[in-house]
This record gives structure tokens, C-alpha cells and sequence, in this order.
């Protein structure tokens, strides 16, 4: 019999930490073999369905960093330590670290894309040995949409970190001014040619960062992007999120650029 | 096997089937079209022969039995989930030669890509698939050239002629029914059509360069994206999840998919207010390289079977085959501006 | 020259301001024929008129400036059109009996136009069949949907198709194709709960637009066949105004035996002293109340269940009085 993957399972929230306004993190419980970068569709009965990407990987825990910006999330917003939400999945491929490993890592990413890549962060900040030098290269809008304060801090301990704002009233020394673009001539990369490089963020960010990386002698089939689409099933039937000849749910997703660049809606 | 029955032997057999299954064919819906004092053929539940449009195309299809329109996934409370029950009966669905390629595509993405679904394949394992042949084309058809027009893998193939009702029966569960009920016994072969009117060639060079053409901008103002082309097409796949809530206050509701068009409003949109594809030009390009070009790069042969049903149901008369027969251009356009 | 100006003029021929030429006026219920019947037309024109012919804002032809002596000529040409009409006629080569009660006019009609509830023409031709001919000057016209192209309301009684839209929800995949429609072109009786449709039954005018624009099938009409009637709307010197509704979601037998009781009304109630014997219904009603003509009118009339009948009807447009 085919097993339904429709129907979800109820998890508990176990923590809350909120980042700004509208960006909060749920710990959730799930034991299971996780990927950074690989998502759930979190549910609430009668509000629906959306797909959102695992931001941290624990011992018995799935992290879930959610923007409020629609019907489904505004509810979520409501839920806190102790209720329940509804999941299924983890669906995509996510991210392998394998890939990563032995090579100069360089992470860019944009606003809420640190979510999906944080697993990866988070990994080679615990096993700095592993890659020959990271750097993450984090940009948000403003310091009041910056995720993931507290992590930078261990994060700086064991890689390269920079973290910008395209604006701020005010500057302090805690982050620098100007698009995540700017940064990447500037890279501090032995070996630009071999450096694996992660790109996560708004399509058009992502866009401009390769084109970049490119002008700074990356090389293309070392750069791995993910990809935020509609996706209402997660198992490549729904259609929503076909590009091309690719269904990015279940094929990606993460692409690498290779791939990825030829997507286009 | 090849039977010979009368019509009233293949009612009767009909109504036996009808004990365990619904049968499912197109249907004279009597003033039912969007038009008044004109009728809709579409499917429906038949008890008869009779009640089965034989020579008119319908205007919907036979994915509405297998994939419904509006479906309910499972149920819900605050603390539980419970799972849809399935139909009691099984499906028994008449369909053309082009339908039964379309069920290929059905089984393809439903079931062999990524996990099966679990609902497609309920109500899929014990359907039962009766053929209608065609004559003769009916107009926007180019099955031919898509090369849908013969099919070999139906249950049983059903002909009316003069009162009396011919089968080729394929299927060991109703071998029974047709010995006893016929007439005779014949070689019964399915009517299928060797020409259309219209025809198709699609460019064995085609790209995705082809969305830089400017063949897709007549479809901004002439597409009014209502998706019509989408819900009458029997290979158009798509679904969108709806959760419903019975009352204001309470939590209980349910979960249901409901077909979805991807010329339609809303189709890519993200939570936070992104979309992609906002002119129907560039949707139309979507679902037209969907359909003879990219489906095949990843299943290795073309979705669209060449019904040609949404060349008849599109109110702003735009052809798809015209679409198809465009693309040998909108390719010579593209490569020559890569050359400039 | 003498000429009996009233029998003239019930035989369907105009005194023009052209001394001794009259013009024939050819009634085309329904605004549609068969047009080899155009010959007939043609004919009186070229050999009996100046060789033009007027069409009439009642969707009839006036064939002008022909003679009087040739009337007699004029009514046996006219034979074919009043026949192929299916003209109610008690003289053979008589021409036309009575003038009085005008040209039914329609719309092109659901033959043609796709937003045409019903077939106009021949429901028209229902109606001229059931009180024609009549002395009396009465104004109706028939249009297929709300959009009103027949104007009907500035009719005495005019008739506004609808459709009944019958939903299947569970056809609806919730595209909004229907609610945008129905906000856009119509009244925005439609919106979306739980992804599903409610129609405001009390606000839809039965356009069909939720009918025309649906994708899926959700929306279909009904078997049953509705109408809005709308009485006394009138051109003229005193008080042109328009119609108001009478009934909403009436059925056409209803409508036809209402109009045949407005003659009994008017016989009853007409001012004989008017100018000609010739007076618009609206204004009798404006004289006798309206009480008393709903009491006419609904004489022996059985609306069915879905009809909605107005309790009492106000009037306004321009006094020039």
C-alpha cells in the first residue's frame, strides 16, 4: 500500500526565540535522518500549509525560522512552547555537507536565506577542521531584520564573518553597510578557483552574487544555490514549483549553479 | 476476445458492473455549456449505452474521476488527523485513444516520480479502462502527429453499431459477463484515425532560448489567463491544497486539493507577495514548453496527447497547435539573435 | 383627396407632412427574419415609395412617400412579411390590421449573443401572437440579459432575462473567476468563504456572468427560465421616466397573462377624451393608483415560488409639467 505522505504528524514546540519583529525561530520535536537546507510543510489546520526550510538540526529537535509574512505564518506566530503544530516531510534534497568538506567554504547569504544554509554553519562551526577556511558572508536590509544575533557570535570564533546591512540609521562596529555584492571582490580566499561557494536568498541576490563570484575567478561548478518556490505537496505532484524540466521539491532545493542558472520560470 | 452484443445485453452488464463500480463517460449535460440553450458534453455516471456520447469530443475529461476537481484529504480537530475514506466503489471510465496516453502521464508523475500518491493511486488500482475508438477526427485534434492516435493497453474497447454494441475485451474479470451476454464471438479491432486536419511539428532544436522570443507577447493581451486550456486538458496534473474550517470559533475542518492552472492568478505565489510569471505571455510559454518540451526531457516522451480540447474550449480562440507550429519560428528568431 | 386619417393610420400607414403620401410601417416582432422576406420590402420601396427605406428605432422598416391610391397595392406586397411573420391578421391582402400596440422589440438574443439568457425573438413572437392586433399604445421589448441593450425600461413593459446560477461546489476550484466577474461587470453579489462561493441571492440579478466566466463547470444555469418584468417606463412631453421592477425571477406565462390583463386595466381606466383615444398606460396608473392596476394585472397569475413581487412601485425621471 502507498504510504500517505499527506497526512501529517504533530510535534511539539518546544522553544521560541524571536529575532526581530517578525522573525521568530520554533524548536520543534522530530528524531529522524535531517539535512540542512531540506524543508517540512508546517501546518496548522485551517489555516494551511507552507513549506518552510530547517534552520538547525538537534539532538531530537528541528528548528524552524519563520517570517511572518502570510496567512499560514501570521498563526504560527500565535503558537508558543508547549502547543502543537502539524508537519510532514522533510522533503528536498538539502544540503550535503560531503560536498563541503576538505575546501575553502564560502557562505553567502541573504536576509531569511541564512535560515536554510545554517545547518551548514553550524556544522563547520563545530568541526572547523573539516573545511581549510570558511567565511560567511551574511547580509540583511537593516540591523533590525539581523537573524541569528546570538550565533554570529560563536560563529565568529572559528570562521570569517561578515555581516552587513544595505542600510542603517546609525553604524556601531557590530555590522558594515552596503550589499552582500560589494563584499565578494574583497573575499579573502586562497584559492578562488577551488572554493566551493553556498548562495541562499532572494532569486535576484543570488543572481547578482554570481555574477560576482564569477568576476572574481570563482568557478561556476563550485557554486551551490537553493531555491524558495510555491510548493503545496513537496512530492513533486502538486506542479507548483516545476521549473524547466525540474521539480524543485524534489530535486532540489538545492541546485548546483550549474543547474540552477538554467532554471529559469 | 471479440464480442458481438445487443444493446440491451450490454446494458444489462453495465448494470451489473454499476453494483461495484461507477462508470464514467462523457455525457449530453442539457443546456450546461457557459451559454444558454446550449449543452455541455463532460463526464459523468452512466447506467446506459445510451447515456454515452459517442461522437462528440467532451470538453472535460476522464482525470476528473481519477484526480476530482475538488478532492478531501483528511479531516481534522484540534488533536487529530483523520485520513479521507476512500469511494466505496471502484471506477469504470470510457475513454478515446489520447485519454488513455493521458493516463500515462497521470501514472507517470503520480505514481513513478518521487513518492506515489496516495489518493491517485486508490482510486487508480482498481479502475478499469473501456476505449472508444474514433473514426474520425474531431476538428483541433492532432493526435497523429503526437502520435497518440493508437492504444493497445485498454481493459475492454466498446463500438456501437446499429443497435448492437462490439467489444474487444482484454480484461479476465469480464470475460464471464461478455461470454454469456453475446451474441457472437468476432475480431474486433478499434476504429482509430491515420490523419487529422491539423497538424503539429515541433523544432527538434527546441530550447528554452525560446522564451526570449517574441512570440509569447501577443499572449499578454490575447490570453485572459482563466485557465480553461489547463482544467480541459487530460495531461494537466496540478493541484492546490485548501483548508477549510467549518466554523468560525471551532478548529475542526478539513484538508482538500482542488485542480490548479498554472495560467491562473496565484499559481507561483510565495508567502511574502512573490510570484513569477505575471504576464500570460510568459505563462503561456510555461505551459507550452511544459507539454512538447520539458515533460519529455525528464519522462523521455511528450505530455500533450493532442486532444485538442483547449484549442475548443479557449474563449479568446487561441490554438495550441498553432502555439506548437509557432515555435519553429520563435527558435530561428533566437538563434539568430545570439548570432547578432 | 379624401381620406379617413383614422383608418389610415390603424392600417399601419403614417400621415406625413408630405400632402397625399403616406409611409407603410412594417412590424418585425422580435427584430429578426428571414431575409429573403427583405425582397417584399424592397419591392413596395422601389415601385410604390421614393426607393428608401427607413429602419425604425421599434426594429421595423418604414417605406416612405407613397401615394395614397396605392395603398390597396401597397397591403397586397406587404402579404409575404405578414405571413412569414406570423402577423395575426383577419383580412388577407388587408395589410395590417391595428398599429396601436407597437413592434415588439428584442435583442439579438441568446441565438447569437453569449450573454443572452433566453431567445428573445421568440419569446417576443409569443407575445405578439397573444395580444396583437390592439388598438391600444402599448410598448414592449424584450432584451436577453441585465446589460439591457433593448432598453427595455423605457418600455411599458419591459423583460429582462435571467439565469438561475446553480452551483457545484464541488466543481469549484476557487480561481475567482466568477467573483472578480461578478464585481467587475456586474453587482458583486458573489464572495469567497472557506475557498468556496456564496451568491447573494437577494443582490444577483441572474446575468450569468458567473455562468460565462467559469472554467470548471462549477457554475451552470438553470433548467428553469427567469425574467425580471419592469413596468411603465415611457418617453414623452410630460414625465419620461424608467421602468421600475415589478416582479423578479417571473416566469413567461406569468408575464404574458400580466400584459393581457394591463388591456383589460386600460379599457377599463382610459381617458376617452384623450387626444386621438390615445393615452400611455403610466399615466392611467399615475391616475388610478397603482394598487388598482397590481390588482389587474396579477389577476388569475400564479407566480411560482422564486418569484419576487413588489409590494408597491414609485415612480420618478423628469417633470417638464
Amino acid at each position: 500500500m502507498t504510504r500517505n505522505e499527506y497526512v501529517p504528524f504533530s510535534s511539539h514546540v518546544l522553544q521560541v526565540t524571536r529575532h526581530t519583529a517578525i522573525e521568530y525561530t520554533f524548536r520543534m520535536e522530530y528524531s529522524g535522518e535531517l539535512k540542512p537546507g531540506q524543508f517540512f510543510e508546517v501546518s496548522l489546520p485551517k489555516f494551511g500549509e507552507a513549506p518552510i526550510s530547517v534552520s538547525g538540526i538537534g539532538d531530537g529537535t528541528v528548528d524552524f525560522t519563520i517570517r511572518r509574512v502570510g496567512r499560514v505564518t501570521n498563526e504560527i506566530f500565535e503558537k508558543y512552547a508547549g502547543e502543537n503544530l502539524l508537519l510532514r516531510g522533510p522533503y528536498g534534497n538539502g544540503f550535503d555537507v560531503e560536498d563541503y568538506k576538505g575546501k575553502e567554504l564560502v557562505i553567502i547569504a541573504g536576509g531569511t536565506g541564512l535560515s536554510p544554509v545554517k545547518g551548514v554553519v553550524d556544522y563547520f562551526s563545530g568541526h572547523p577542521d573539516e573545511v581549510q577556511g570558511m567565511t560567511l558572508l551574511a547580509g540583511f536590509k537593516s540591523p533590525s531584520d539581523i537573524l541569528f544575533l546570538e550565533d554570529f557570535g560563536r560563529w565568529k570564533q572559528t570562521m570569517d564573518v561578515i555581516l552587513t546591512v544595505d542600510f542603517a540609521e546609525e553604524t556601531d562596529n557590530s555590522c558594515q553597510i552596503g550589499l552582500v555584492t560589494e563584499h565578494i571582490p574583497q573575499l579573502k580566499v586562497k584559492n578562488k578557483k577551488e572554493a566551493a561557494v553556498i548562495v541562499v536568498g532572494p532569486p535576484v541576490m543570488m543572481h547578482f552574487c554570481a555574477k560576482g563570484l564569477l568576476e572574481s575567478t570563482f568557478s561556476e561548478e563550485n557554486i551551490w544555490v537553493s531555491f524558495e518556490r510555491k510548493m503545496c505537496c513537496g512530492i513533486g505532484k502538486c506542479g507548483h514549483c516545476k521549473i524547466d524540466d525540474s521539480y524543485v521539491c524534489l530535486d532540489g532545493p538545492v541546485f548546483p549553479y550549474l543547474k540552477g542558472k538554467t532554471l529559469i520560470d | 476476445m471479440g464480442y458481438v452484443l445487443k444493446t440491451k445485453d450490454m446494458d444489462a452488464i453495465l448494470k451489473k458492473w454499476g453494483g461495484d463500480a461507477i462508470i464514467f463517460a462523457p455525457v449530453r449535460y442539457a443546456g450546461q455549456s457557459e451559454f444558454s440553450g446550449q449543452d455541455s458534453i463532460r463526464y459523468g455516471a452512466v447506467k446506459s449505452i445510451g447515456d454515452i456520447v459517442f461522437d462528440e469530443k467532451s470538453s472535460f475529461t476522464f482525470k476528473e474521476a481519477l484526480l476530482p476537481l475538488c478532492e478531501t484529504l483528511f479531516y481534522f480537530t484540534e488533536n487529530s488527523v483523520k485520513e479521507a475514506d476512500g469511494k466505496e466503489k471502484s471506477a469504470i471510465i470510457f475513454l478515446r485513444s489520447c485519454d488513455l496516453h493521458a493516463l500515462r502521464v497521470f501514472d507517470e508523475i503520480y505514481l513513478n516520480s518521487g513518492p506515489a500518491d496516495y489518493y491517485y493511486a486508490r482510486l487508480r488500482e482498481n479502475a478499469r479502462f473501456i476505449l472508444m475508438g474514433c473514426e474520425k477526427s474531431f476538428r483541433n485534434c492532432f493526435c497523429v502527429d503526437m502520435g497518440t492516435n493508437i492504444s493497445q493497453n485498454y481493459d475492454a474497447y466498446i463500438k456501437l453499431d446499429e443497435g448492437n454494441v462490439h467489444v474487444d475485451n482484454k480484461f479476465d474479470g469480464w470475460t464471464a459477463d461478455f461470454e454469456s451476454a453475446a451474441q457472437s464471438s468476432a475480431t474486433v479491432t478499434p476504429d482509430y484515425v491515420t490523419d487529422t486536419d491539423v497538424h503539429v511539428r515541433i523544432p527538434e532544436n527546441l530550447s528554452l532560448d525560446v522564451m526570449d522570443s517574441n512570440m509569447w507577447t501577443e499572449y499578454d493581451t490575447r490570453c485572459i489567463n482563466c485557465g480553461r486550456c489547463n482544467f480541459s486538458c487530460p495531461t494537466c496534473t496540478c493541484f492546490t491544497m485548501q483548508d477549510i474550517h467549518y466554523t468560525d470559533n471551532g478548529w475542526a475542518g478539513e484538508r482538500r486539493r482542488v485542480h490548479a492552472s498554472c495560467m491562473v492568478d496565484g499559481f507561483t505565489d510565495v508567502a511574502g507577495g512573490a510570484s513569477y510569471r505575471q504576464g500570460n505571455g510568459q505563462r503561456m510559454r510555461f505551459k507550452a514548453l511544459h507539454k512538447v518540451y520539458d515533460y519529455k526531457k525528464r519522462f523521455g516522451y511528450h505530455m500533450c496527447v493532442g486532444c485538442g480540447r483547449c484549442d475548443d474550449v479557449c474563449p479568446e480562440y487561441i490554438s495550441f497547435s498553432t502555439i506548437i507550429n509557432k515555435l519553429e519560428q520563435g527558435m530561428e528568431e533566437v538563434t539568430v539573435n545570439d548570432e547578432k | 383627396m379624401d381620406m379617413n386619417t383614422k383608418k389610415l393610420k390603424k392600417n399601419a400607414f403614417r400621415i406625413t407632412k408630405k400632402r397625399y403620401l403616406t409611409a407603410s410601417r412594417v412590424r418585425v416582432p422580435g427584430g429578426h427574419m428571414n431575409a429573403e422576406l427583405l425582397a417584399a420590402v424592397t419591392k413596395i420601396a422601389k415601385e410604390y415609395g421614393n426607393g428608401t427605406v427607413h429602419i425604425t428605432s421599434r426594429q421595423g422598416f418604414e417605406i416612405p412617400d407613397i401615394p395614397f391610391g396605392d395603398i390597396p397595392k401597397v397591403n397586397e406586397l406587404l402579404q409575404p412579411l405578414i405571413e412569414g411573420l406570423h402577423i395575426n391578421q383577419q383580412a388577407k391582402d388587408g395589410g395590417y390590421p391595428s398599429s396601436g400596440t407597437r413592434n415588439i422589440t428584442a435583442c439579438i438574443g441568446n441565438c447569437v449573443c453569449p450573454y443572452a439568457c433566453y431567445d428573445t425573438t421568440a419569446f417576443a413572437k409569443r407575445v405578439e401572437g397573444a395580444i396583437f392586433p390592439n388598438d391600444l399604445h402599448f410598448k414592449i421589448a424584450l432584451t436577453g440579459c441585465p446589460n439591457d441593450c433593448a432598453k427595455v425600461r423605457m418600455h411599458d413593459f419591459g423583460v429582462i432575462g435571467m439565469t438561475l446560477p446553480q452551483y457545484d461546489k464541488g466543481r469549484c476550484v476557487n480561481c475567482e473567476a466568477c467573483v472578480k466577474a461578478c464585481k467587475k461587470k456586474s453587482v458583486e453579489a458573489l464572495k469567497t468563504v472557506n475557498f468556496k462561493v456564496e451568491r447573494n441571492h437577494a443582490k444577483c440579478i441572474g446575468c450569468g456572468e458567473c455562468v460565462i466566466n467559469c472554467p470548471t463547470r462549477a457554475w451552470t444555469r438553470s433548467s428553469e427560465q427567469y425574467y425580471r418584468l419592469t413596468l411603465m417606463g415611457r418617453t414623452g412631453k410630460k414625465n419620461p421616466r424608467l421602468g421600475e421592477d415589478f416582479i423578479k425571477w417571473v416566469d413567461e406565462d406569468s408575464i404574458v397573462k400580466i400584459i393581457l390583463n394591463t388591456y383589460g386595466y386600460v379599457k377599463e381606466y382610459i381617458d376617452t377624451s384623450a387626444p386621438g383615444g390615445k393615452e400611455h398606460i403610466g399615466y392611467i396608473i399615475d391616475r388610478t393608483g397603482f394598487a388598482e392596476y397590481k390588482k389587474w394585472a396579477m389577476k388569475g397569475v400564479g407566480l411560482g415560488s422564486d418569484a419576487e413581487l413588489r409590494e408597491t412601485i414609485y415612480w420618478g425621471g423628469v417633470d417638464y409639467t
